[in-house]
């Protein structure tokens, strides 16, 4: 809240006081450095604590993590405020910063070059991204500062931890996509490690592989849509990207790649036209399509969400930071860095917000039945990020991004929420799958007071409560997506517009995720927090110096089964433990301050009290891209029904969740299940969608590549290796035998020879050579001599000997007319009477007047003189 | 500022630079402290050096000494010579003094850097050798051969140190290989004279072949009969294609020469092209290697010592592609420009995925890495057969960055191979509880294998790709081989990131890895300069770029002419000789016996 005023202040210009003064002097908007200290501080952390964090010791890792984060955020304040001050007007406020040349890319057709820099901007966007990021993050250092404490990879975590804010603060600050690139597979790359934190158990590991190689999938569109905007808009950075974008209006032939496609000659007359028939989409929907394949993987959307459930094998702040709070949303981030690129195509909008739409819906339902809790979290997070395409998909940049703020606030809360709870949960329950099941908890609203408070505050945001942040963020994206369509273009071919049943469909699928939002996480919050204590009979002054674990912190570890020896004993009544304690205050310091900007935060952005500073503040982002959204007509008097709808959303599912599981202790879901057992038993398996994939894409890659190997080892080498070596030795078997040293078989193989030699000579042959001269039309043909040769020709090709009689006469000449044809005959007879003949054919062409032949002729012959000439002068 | 301030703060860069690399090692070794500080330094001098400088002037060739190239190629030879005199019986002096003279060389060769890498060819130097043939000794570089020697001098040392670790017999006799395999790699990459980049091109088998063949593994004789004879076949190819080239120059000029500079004037008749053509490229696609004759390359690796093996990966194939740009684009434009969209295909289908799928599925992980070279080395050919000027630059990029990857990828084979004997990964699990430095450093160079971006892998992938989508050469299929391209790069992750978690991850299965030792001192020291080029190339590739552009378009200029001449019809009337230009990129064109020196002089002065 604090920061919502202040740059409400902000906006209206003032006199600038002496420290802006001396910070704008500092910091040029050109040469804006400051973006090199809040990005080099979290460097620098990563590389001291990993290089030397193992000697240095908790406390100095600790220090130097927790500085540099801190110190970056403090320094990403400083910026937030230049900026926030620094706009006059509509203006959009970029401060730069260009570190070096990286290198350079050639543009279509390789005619130019265009340089790429390591270069860095701050706008209103970035601005508000590096707060949420350097904010949360110093929130959720601190927390795992004591989350992690008894961990033997401390220094480990904390490396990974800082290079995560590094990674992340390059994606939003890069200037340009492959600067942003190089932050999303950071970011990648850190959220791979971390999820394989505990790496010594296989599905930890197997989940960070799985999470790098989705979002790999990801990446290439990304990649291709680099390639794409190279190709038509010349440029990668922002600015050059915003200037030239119109060329992404260009039909761009998808089909057939070549000139025809080479089956099309076979197939009937029908099918090869409609196969070769040219099909085109704009370029702006191709580039619109790939980043947004990008955007899916990083922000698991539907098709690419597979990875985020799997990735809470990671210690829980990271699941609170990274998979929930700021590297999820970085698909979010990208369409609305992009929304300029992504306005000009309806197709792509239409589809991002279909996709949004209905990944919101379909990971609501496999959250209802889970009992896992942060796998309850992990769905949420997918269908929550539905909710930011849906917003960013019907046009709603700011209130999609408005969402990802409060989600950031709200979700943060409750996965540090979740972590206080399974820490305390460690007391007893060292296993992971255990100490996560909400069937083993319950009640612990006595004995964690001040996580059961936050989690409500961030459970009342997350369900809609009316005032609380998420009511505001999510009620905007549901009447925008009732309401706001993205107009077509009338210059891109194959134009596609909006259905009228569009904002019906997008709606609804929204509408009936809230309500399942509101029951599940309704479910979740009492299963945790009401009812009686489950995990074990509490025993006061329990000794749990028995099992080698001390009271004061336990670790921390979500993952320490086999390192402790009473991992066997199951949970529940028969178990004896002590009373679940509240966390330390590092802990519960980020709880509260998150905890209180989910209620808060919604003033950001509230329409409906139009208070919308956050909207003021982006709007020069977007100011450009909006134009092309349209509202429907009479979109005003849907605002009252649709928020009444959202209120009414948020009662039925909670007061449901509610009756089922307070007041009927469960009893109605445990019936549902009973009756609807196959439903039930594919919801808890997250509808096979893994299995899906197992069978058919990663099946199918798996035998291809089995294919391959047979290939290589049995065709190619075989062939090549293989098949050479037996020929090669089975000729050297089939000669050897002529050398065996035997001169029989050598006298024989004299007189075989021999006795060729003499039918070679014996054979007449009736060789020739002629000469052609098309342009006086003489033509001459002169016979092979031979030995004791006799000749006779039909020079007139009239089919008679010339003479009967065999002569001497070797050489012919004759002339011929423009395109006449004669056929010479010759005979040759041999000193033994045998004879050969053979035919010549000679035609001469009409003088070719298209010059073609002539002309290049003459080139040739010039060149080839030129070439002599050349050389003759130089000596 | 008084001198010695600034001498101060010339130097601190440099001390901080040293000071920070020496605390990294935990150990006490002071050879390693010493080792990896030194790399830091270096690594600050290169950043340094490199930069480019808009305020120093263009400097011409003065600066130039002819005889540098000399000195960097026959160094390893004069040593090689008298490594023979030395005694058998103290391998310890022969390993220094092997070493002693790479590392020597290294140093040299870093001189080439002095010179502003400017169109044309520097450090020339020729001098007649066979007369009576035409063949001279030849020797020059531009921005493409200038990278491809100091990878040379730079990946050889560290494979020789490596080698020495874990050889134990022969120890002379592989110094001598060494040398002279060193010597032979430099000479072809900087040989101008086909008859001369032939000797150097065939010296450079020998000793390859007895180091599979002597120092490796079972079925070593095997391997080094398969390595040969793959590659003799291709090499006859080329001496024929040479030969052609040569008499038809001889009848249109009317004197017999085995340079470049001139041979790559002759226009062939077109099928003569293509057959030429078609003998060279044999030649360099079998030592790329690409589809189908790239099985010989899986073989050698695993046969061959962890040594022979770097060197194998990082420069003798880059010799292949290294050729292809200088001798196939550069002699048979025509051709090759026509080849470019097919051969594009064949490499990204049965290089970039057929070679990613068979390595996902080998169980040897020196297989693994040999086959993910088919991988890479189809970026770097794609690059090549875009020809634009970023992908042409991205695959010099790609092929030193596969130096150092791949170099680095089987030196950590080779570290885990010293220790337990087998290779196959079922063998291993949960390395990284007791190995933790090694299998940090594995992962750090799987990264760069698979082009994570701030590695050096990324930058070349990304400029290929990036220049694909832009290529002219491919017509319509640059988008989908673009595309198609960018797609490589989730099977890289799939094979790597599988053998990274089999090996590192999960529990400690086998007892046999319980007490195996991290890297030793060694191995370490070996590692450390191959770590720092890899963040280097990552976010400075520009001081990489900025050397080789300007030889890039001139390569470029001369191919996308002949493509034009060849579309107008060059060729289909018999040879003919193209018109000389001058210029820098005509500078020792070789001149009939009987011409005066007087033209030679011209040379230099004519208008490009």
């Amino acid at each position: 809240m604090q920061l919502s005023t202040s740059f409400l202040a902000q906006v209206t210009p003032v006199e600038p006081s002496p420290v802006q003064a001396a910070l704008t002097q500092l910091f040029p908007a050109d040469n804006f450095v400051l973006l090199g200290v809040i990005l080099a501080l979290p460097l620098i952390g990563a590389f001291v604590n990993g290089v030397f964090g193992k000697r240095l010791g908790r406390e100095a890792v600790t220090l130097m993590a927790l500085s540099a984060v801190g110190l970056s955020f403090v320094a990403s304040l400083v910026a937030f405020f230049m900026v926030s001050s620094a706009r006059v007007g509509d203006e959009l406020v970029r401060f730069q910063w260009t570190a070096w040349e990286w290198f350079r890319l050639s543009t279509a057709g390789d005619f130019s070059q265009t340089p790429l820099n390591v270069a860095f901007s701050l706008d209103a966007l970035s601005a508000v991204m590096i707060l949420v990021i350097t904010g949360i993050g110093s929130l959720i250092h601190l927390y795992s500062s004591k989350y992690m404490e008894e961990d033997p990879g401390y220094y480990r975590f904390f490396t990974y931890l800082n290079l995560f804010i590094f990674s992340m603060l390059v994606l939003v600050l890069g200037d340009s996509l492959p600067i942003l690139f190089v932050g999303w597979e950071g970011v990648g790359l850190c959220s791979y490690l971390l999820i394989g934190f505990w790496f010594d158990k296989s599905e930890n590991a197997s989940a960070g592989k799985k999470a790098f190689i989705t979002n790999r999938i990801g990446d290439f569109g990304l990649l291709v849509a680099m390639g794409l905007l190279l190709y038509f808009v010349g440029a990668l950075d922002w600015s050059g990207i915003e200037s030239n974008k119109e060329a992404l209006l260009a039909p761009v032939k998808l089909w057939p790649i070549g000139n025809e496609v080479p089956l099309a000659r076979i197939l009937p007359e029908d099918a090869g036209k409609w196969l070769n028939q040219p099909r085109y989409v704009s370029g702006a929907t191709l580039v619109g399509l790939f980043l947004f394949l990008g955007c899916a993987g990083k922000s698991a959307q539907i098709p690419l969400y597979v990875w985020l459930p799997d990735a809470m094998a990671g210690p829980t702040p990271v699941s609170a930071l990274i998979h929930a709070a700021t590297m999820v949303t970085a698909g979010v981030y990208l369409m609305c860095r992009m929304a300029g690129v992504f306005v000009l195509s309806p197709t792509a909008m239409f589809v991002v917000a279909l996709v949004g739409g209905f990944t919101a819906l379909f990971a609501a339902t496999i959250a209802l039945v889970q009992n896992d809790i942060k796998k309850v979290l992990a769905y949420s997070t997918v269908s929550q990020l539905g909710y930011m395409f849906l917003g960013v998909g019907v046009g709603a940049f700011v209130a999609g991004f408005f969402h990802v703020l409060t989600h950031a606030f709200f979700k943060a809360c409750l996965f540090l929420g979740a972590g206080s709870v399974i820490h305390a949960m460690h007391a007893r329950i060292h296993d992971t799958d255990q100490s996560q099941d909400m069937r083993y908890m319950g009640g612990l609203r006595k004995f964690m007071p001040v996580t059961f408070l936050t989690f409500a505050a961030a459970w009342a945001a997350i369900v809609g409560f009316p005032l609380t942040s998420g009511f505001f963020s999510k009620d905007e994206i549901l009447l925008k997506a009732n309401t706001s369509f993205v107009a077509g273009t009338s210059v891109a071919q194959g134009d596609f517009t909006w259905p009228a049943w569009g904002h019906w469909v997008l709606w609804g699928l929204g509408a009936a995720a809230a309500i399942l939002t509101a029951f599940y996480m309704t479910r979740l919050f009492i299963g945790i927090f009401f009812g009686e204590f489950r995990g074990w009979t509490i025993v006061r002054g329990y000794q749990a110096a028995v099992h080698g674990h001390a009271d004061a912190g336990h670790g921390g570890h979500d993952d320490h089964a086999d390192e402790h020896g009473h991992a066997h004993e199951q949970p529940g009544p028969d178990m004896q433990g002590p009373t679940p304690h509240e966390s330390p205050w590092q802990m519960t310091l980020p709880l509260v301050v998150l905890g209180i900007l989910s209620l808060a935060g919604g003033f950001l952005s509230a329409h409906l009290f139009h208070v919308h500073p956050l909207d003021d503040f982006l709007g020069p982002v977007f100011g450009d891209a909006v134009q092309r959204v349209k509202l429907i007509k009479g979109h005003e008097t849907r605002t009252i029904p649709l928020v009444a709808f959202a209120v009414v959303a948020f009662l039925v599912g909670s007061l449901v969740a509610y009756w089922i599981y307070l007041q009927a202790k469960g009893e109605p879901a445990r019936k549902l299940a009973a009756q609807f057992p196959r439903l039930h038993s594919l919801l808890i398996d997250k509808w096979r969608v893994d299995e899906l994939y197992e069978e058919t894409i990663i099946g199918a890659v798996d035998s291809l590549a089995d294919m391959c190997v047979w290939f290589d080892k049995w065709v190619v080498d075989g062939i090549l290796a293989r098949l050479t070596t037996a020929i090669i030795s089975l000729s050297g078997t089939a000669l050897r035998q002529l050398q065996t040293g035997r001169l029989q078989t050598y006298a024989a193989a004299m007189v075989v020879g021999l006795a060729g030699v003499g039918w070679f000579l014996l054979t007449p042959r009736a060789a020739a050579h002629t000469s052609a001269d098309h342009s006086s039309g003489r033509y001459e043909i002169t016979a092979a001599p031979g030995f004791g040769y006799g000749y006779r020709w039909d020079s007139d090709g009239d089919g008679q000997w010339d003479a009967e009689d065999f002569g001497e006469q070797r050489t012919i000449a004759f002339s011929l007319q423009t395109e006449e044809t004669r056929t010479i005959r010759l005979e040759v007879r041999n000193a033994f009477g045998r004879t050969a003949e053979r035919e010549f054919t000679f035609s001469r062409p009409k003088p070719d007047k298209s010059g073609y032949v002539a002309a290049a002729t003459g080139v040739g012959a010039e060149n080839l003189k030129n070439a002599h000439e050349g050389v003759g002068m130089k000596q | 500022m008084s001198p010695a301030a600034r001498a101060f703060f010339e130097a601190a860069p440099y001390v901080a630079a040293f000071v920070i690399g020496a605390l990294i090692p935990r150990r006490s070794s002071v050879l390693e402290r010493l080792a990896v500080g030194i790399v830091g330094a270096l690594s600050v001098l290169a950043l340094k050096g490199l930069w480019p400088d808009a305020a120093a002037p263009v400097t011409e060739k003065a600066d130039e000494w002819p005889h540098l190239l000399n000195v960097v190629v026959f160094m390893p030879f004069v040593g090689a010579i008298a490594l023979l005199f030395l005694p058998r019986q103290s391998p310890k002096f022969l390993q220094r003094f092997t070493l002693t003279v790479l590392g020597l060389n290294f140093f040299v060769s870093l001189f080439l850097l002095g010179a502003t890498m400017t169109r044309g060819w520097h450090f020339q130097y020729i001098t007649e050798w066979i007369p009576s043939l035409g063949i001279r000794y030849h020797v020059a570089i531009d921005g493409v051969s200038l990278w491809m020697v100091l990878l040379t001098t730079f990946t050889t040392p560290i494979a020789a140190y490596v080698a020495f670790g874990s050889v134990r017999k022969r120890i002379k006799d592989l110094c001598f290989a060494f040398l002279l395999l060193h010597g032979a790699m430099l000479g072809a990459f900087v040989a101008l004279d086909l008859f001369l980049f032939f000797v150097f091109w065939e010296l450079m088998l020998i000793p390859m072949l007895l180091m599979i063949g002597v120092w490796g593994g079972l079925e070593r004789i095997k391997a080094a009969y398969k390595f040969f004879l793959y590659t003799m076949i291709g090499s006859m190819m080329m001496l024929a294609a040479i030969l052609y080239v040569v008499w038809t120059h001889y009848e249109l000029a009317g004197y017999l020469t085995f340079d470049y500079l001139a041979l790559s004037k002759v226009t062939l008749p077109r099928t003569a092209a293509w057959l030429c053509y078609a003998g060279f490229s044999l030649a360099f696609l079998i030592k790329v290697p690409v589809f189908p004759f790239h099985t010989w390359l899986p073989d050698a690796h695993v046969q061959a010592p962890t040594g022979g093996s770097i060197i194998l990966a990082a420069v003798l194939l880059k010799l292949g592609t290294y050729g292809y740009i200088r001798f196939c684009m550069g002699m048979f434009a025509g051709p090759a420009a026509h080849a470019a969209t097919t051969l594009a295909g064949l490499v990204i289908a049965m290089g970039i995925f057929y070679g990613a799928l068979v390595a996902w599925k080998q169980d040897d992980v020196k297989r693994l890495v040999a086959y993910s070279s088919v991988a890479h080395m189809g970026f770097v050919m794609l690059g090549v057969f875009a020809a634009t000027q970023s992908g042409v630059e991205g695959a010099l990029l790609q092929m030193i960055n596969h130096g150092v990857s791949s170099g680095a990828l089987f030196l950590l084979v080779g570290v885990i191979y010293d220790r337990r004997h087998t290779r196959m990964v079922r063998e291993f699990g949960g390395l990284a509880k007791v190995m933790p430095v090694y299998a940090a450093v594995f992962i750090l160079i799987t990264m760069s294998s698979i082009g994570v971006p701030g590695t050096n892998g990324f930058v070349g992938e990304f400029m290929v790709i990036m220049g694909t989508f832009a290529s002219n050469h491919l017509g319509a299929f640059s988008h989908l081989h673009g595309g198609l391209a960018a797609a490589g790069v989730i099977l890289a992750a799939v094979y790597m990131l599988s053998v990274v978690q089999k090996m590192f991850f999960g529990p400690l299965t086998n007892e046999k890895n319980a007490n195996l030792s991290d890297m030793n001192v060694r191995e370490s020291v070996a590692m450390a300069p191959l770590i720092a080029l890899v963040f280097l190339i990552g976010f400075f590739p520009s001081l990489f770029l900025n050397r080789m552009s300007d030889s890039v378009t001139a390569t470029l200029d001369r191919y996308i002419e002949g493509r034009i001449a060849w579309s107008q019809g060059a060729g289909a009337e018999g040879a003919s000789l193209r018109e000389r230009r001058g210029g820098p990129l005509e500078t020792g064109y070789p001149l009939p016996p009987s011409s005066t020196r007087a033209v030679a002089a011209m040379d230099g002065k004519e208008a490009h």
